[in-house]
């Protein structure tokens, strides 16, 4: 432990890191809510797209992927409610055509520029301090958000249409919900990676599910969850010289899997239903 | 004459030559309990939609208390009003207790984080009106169907509207928990002077409860008030030619003359 800590790389990881799981953790639980876990996937390959755009332009990384994730979010939330599309095909369009036009936009560009593997894999350990007060701006705006809307987001995955007919503007606050989704899944990029950083944004929550009924104790348990995940997965990335998106992933399906068992065990065993 | 509760003027929904809703007047008052009964597609929930701001209608006006609903004044006019939608076809996975999914109900819920938003006495009182006191720690997804129904309306009895709007609420509920369900209507509306509209199928379970009922099918084609007899012809325009109508309760709306016969 004290390796770790002494650790200059790893210290410095630690920060973003922590930031990354609290609103990773945060927005999953409301993802879980509303069903989202297949938009994340999408709007995390469509930051290729973003990053690619960044690359050929010159602009900077995270805000550019940042605003593409929101786009695409925002073009998805609008092209259901209007066209009717159903859910999982439209985001399935926008998921294929936006990492299209990021392989495309990335082959143009000189491979040296790329750092492919950090993109498709994540790596905390090079954090830039550009990329730091990003980071800072960003998740503050999503926290922001969610105090805000955590109870309307609820209230809206529990029953749209009662939720719409106590004169709640639903529309909005699922355009406000699908854009944070955007803008976490970018967060999550720079830790997990565009592949991986779907697990960061479905397994704290997903482990929490079978422990708590409520918002604020799903919430918690969430939280505790991912904290966990991350610090022991930074830390065992350090020891056995993992990659260390993929070791905070791997420790958070570990977690998963440890809960459901638990939790199957208790209502088969004793039949402990709530 | 008391302000009305809700005033539908003219309301056309869908399109010309397709309405689903064709030139729909009706009012309904304090206190008053109207029972809307129809064929299936008839446009009974869409009816209530409109009512409840869900559905812009093509043409003609909601009133609500007295103010015509409109995008900026729906929040205002809407929490004033308490909706039970039919079934959701896809059952809520979320771990909720019973507690909180009757506070969904309350106007104060939607708060950020750092207000206040539960009303204990609030929630206590909509969970014993509903009889599912009890209930209240209890997973809403272990629930039966029955019970989550009447947590359902638990949730929209809440805030203590002045309108309820109800889709079928008797759905899932066995004969007993229907009687005393009709029976907390009429006495919501009888001590606290709640409007109701209900959409039901079975006109005889709910005609002893209700003040009046509206025979729909696209249009309204009669409007009863408890003790009226509805025509034959009105039962035929709705149901068709293959209905047969059978006397069964004194009380009864549409049966009320011909069981002095």
């Amino acid at each position: 432990m004290s390796g770790f800590l002494a650790s200059e790389v790893m210290r410095s990881a630690l920060f973003p890191s922590t930031l990354i799981a609290i609103v990773a953790s945060s927005m999953s639980v409301m993802i879980l809510a509303h069903r989202l876990s297949f938009l994340t996937v999408a709007i995390s390959h469509a930051t290729l797209a973003g990053l690619g755009l960044a690359v050929v332009l010159a602009l900077p990384l995270l805000p550019t992927a940042a605003a593409t994730a929101v786009i695409v979010s925002l073009i998805l939330a609008s092209m259901l409610r209007h066209q009717g599309l159903n859910e999982d095909a439209g985001t399935g369009v926008l998921f294929a055509g936006a990492m299209a036009l990021g392989i495309v936009l990335l082959s143009t560009t000189n491979k040296n520029e790329v750092d492919m593997f950090g993109l498709l894999f994540g790596n905390i350990l090079k954090v830039s301090e550009n990329d730091q007060y990003w980071l800072i701006w960003g998740s503050s705006i999503v926290m922001t958000s969610l105090i805000w809307a955590a109870r309307p987001w609820w209230s809206i995955a529990f029953d749209t249409t009662t939720a719409a007919a106590s004169g709640m503007a639903v529309h909005l606050y699922r355009l406000l919900l699908f854009s944070m989704t955007g803008l976490t899944v970018v967060i999550c990029v720079r830790l997990a990676g565009i592949v991986l950083a779907t697990g960061l944004l479905v397994l704290p929550a997903a482990t929490a599910w079978f422990w708590c009924r409520g918002l604020f104790r799903l919430w918690l348990i969430s939280l505790l969850v991912s904290l966990i995940g991350t610090w022991t997965g930074l830390f065992l990335s350090f020891i056995l010289a993992w990659p260390s998106g993929a070791t905070v992933v791997l420790t958070l399906c570990a977690l998963f899997i440890l809960s459901w068992t638990v939790s199957w065990l208790r209502q088969t065993l004793f039949k402990d239903v709530p | 004459m008391s302000a009305r509760i809700v005033h539908l003027n003219h309301i056309h929904v869908g399109h010309p030559g397709q309405w689903i809703l064709n030139d729909i007047n009706l009012a309904v008052e304090p206190g008053h309990f109207l029972g809307i009964v129809g064929p299936n597609g008839a446009g009974k929930s869409t009816l209530l939609h409109t009512v409840a701001g869900l559905i812009k209608p093509a043409s003609g006006y909601v009133d609500l208390f007295g103010e015509c609903l409109s995008r900026f004044n729906r929040r205002k006019l809407l929490a004033q009003t308490g909706f039970l939608s039919q079934k959701p076809g896809t059952p809520s996975a979320l771990p909720l207790r019973v507690r909180d999914v009757v506070a969904m109900g309350l106007d104060s819920y939607t708060a950020p984080l750092w207000r206040r938003s539960m009303h204990p006495s609030k929630v206590e009182q909509a969970l014993t009106l509903t009889d599912t006191d009890k209930l209240g720690e209890k997973d809403y997804r272990y629930l039966s169907g029955g019970q989550q129904q009447r947590v359902r309306l638990a949730r929209a009895l809440a805030a203590s509207p002045r309108l309820l709007l109800l889709d079928e609420p008797a759905a899932s509920l066995d004969m007993h928990a229907r009687e005393s369900l009709y029976s907390l209507l009429r006495c919501l509306c009888d001590q606290q002077g709640t409007a109701i509209i209900m959409v039901e199928h079975d006109i005889a379970a709910i005609s002893s409860y209700v003040d009046s009922i509206a025979c729909l099918n696209i249009r309204i084609h009669h409007h009863a008030m408890h003790g009226e007899t509805i025509p034959e012809e009105i039962w035929h325009a709705m149901y068709g030619d293959h209905m047969h109508i059978v006397a069964h309760d004194s009380h009864c709306i549409g049966c009320h003359e011909r069981m002095k016969s």
